[in-house]
């Protein structure tokens, strides 16, 4: 893994982003207004499902309305998200809060999977019994929790307390960033 | 009217973006304004690279060799403060004025936020840290408040 991410940050286009004068802060602004698309639409629908608010709008109605616009937010958000890791490939692999919104995400899309894959299947008999699952209801609320730790873990990113070259850390946090310490680190400390 | 749950998930919400926009640059999360740092040395490196540029610079004092990595602003903000990379090139013996990190161990080196940077014709130029969290003193008419 970390001689693919070495290769990444060797690649031209990688140099260039990093040290360009006005992409990167483009396309770092862009990430941020995408974040707000997705999450700002997804917000309408995953307190729909709860079950709590805009009950007089049909489920199927709200997906057919909102749904497209969080798709959209959702691969654009991606694609510069991708860019701004491209740019600084090491750095963000090696980052903490970095792996911590990887494995968020994970789960915050196993449980969009899950919760599209039963809405789809069932959503016309929730329209017209006006019903939720309790379960549904659940999934829901842990999406919008899920992506905000999502969002505020990304936002982490930026923080350097833990990074590789800000030494030294404790053992279990240079094992969750994979962190090499040259043994003449260590070295270094004993004359002090 | 408006749902009182549908109304305290807005108030949580907005309060989070607030927070984001104090936070935006935390130098007090990672600089301590207390510990002013004056340094003259030789440019090492420069890693001219987003968000922040780091300008690694050897100090030789009273025989021990003390390298700092000192903190600037983004390539954009270098640039329009008068830094360049051809200016700033591994060598250069310049003076910077800045703040210290919290950790104050060194090691394996000392880390700095930089305020500004003398060149050796006298030339003098801020590195991008200010308004952003940094103390402020006047001396940079650009300065937010």
């Amino acid at each position: 893994m970390m001689d693919l991410v070495e290769w990444l940050a060797s690649t031209s286009l990688s140099i260039a982003l990093r040290e360009s004068l006005y992409l990167y802060p483009w396309i770092e602004s862009a990430h941020v207004l995408f974040i707000a698309i997705f999450f700002g639409t997804l917000l309408f629908v995953d307190l729909r499902l709860s079950g709590y608010v805009f009950k007089e709008l049909s489920i199927t109605q709200m997906n057919k309305k909102v749904l497209p616009l969080t798709i959209i937010g959702f691969v654009l958000m991606c694609l510069s998200g991708l860019l701004l890791f491209y740019a600084i490939p090491i750095r963000n692999y090696q980052n903490i809060f970095f792996r911590i919104k990887i494995v968020l995400m994970i789960v915050a899309g196993l449980n969009a999977f899950y919760f599209h894959w039963t809405m789809n299947k069932e959503s016309k008999v929730w329209d017209k019994e006006s019903y939720i699952p309790s379960n549904m209801k659940f999934s829901a609320i842990a999406s919008l929790f899920l992506w905000s730790l999502v969002i505020i873990s990304g936002r982490m990113i930026a923080y350097n307390w833990f990074d590789c070259d800000r030494q030294p850390q404790s053992d279990i946090i240079n094992f969750l960033t994979s962190c090499v310490v040259e043994t003449d680190f260590y070295e270094s400390l004993d004359g002090i | 009217m408006i749902n009182p749950i549908f109304k305290f998930t807005t108030i949580i919400f907005l309060g989070f973006s607030s927070l984001n926009i104090v936070a935006h640059h935390a130098f007090t999360a990672e600089f301590d304004a207390n510990a002013p740092i004056n340094i003259t040395g030789k440019v090492l490196k420069v890693e001219w690279i987003n968000p922040h540029a780091w300008v690694h610079v050897e100090v030789q004092e009273k025989g021990k060799k003390t390298t700092w990595m000192v903190e600037g602003g983004t390539p954009n903000t270098l640039i329009r403060n008068g830094i360049t990379k051809d200016s700033i090139k591994p060598g250069t013996v310049i003076v910077v004025r800045g703040f210290q990190s919290k950790g104050k161990l060194c090691l394996p080196r000392c880390i700095a936020n930089g305020r500004d940077v003398t060149f050796p014709d006298g030339r003098k130029v801020f590195m991008g840290s200010s308004g952003t969290g940094a103390p402020r003193d006047g001396a940079d008419p650009r300065e937010r408040r």
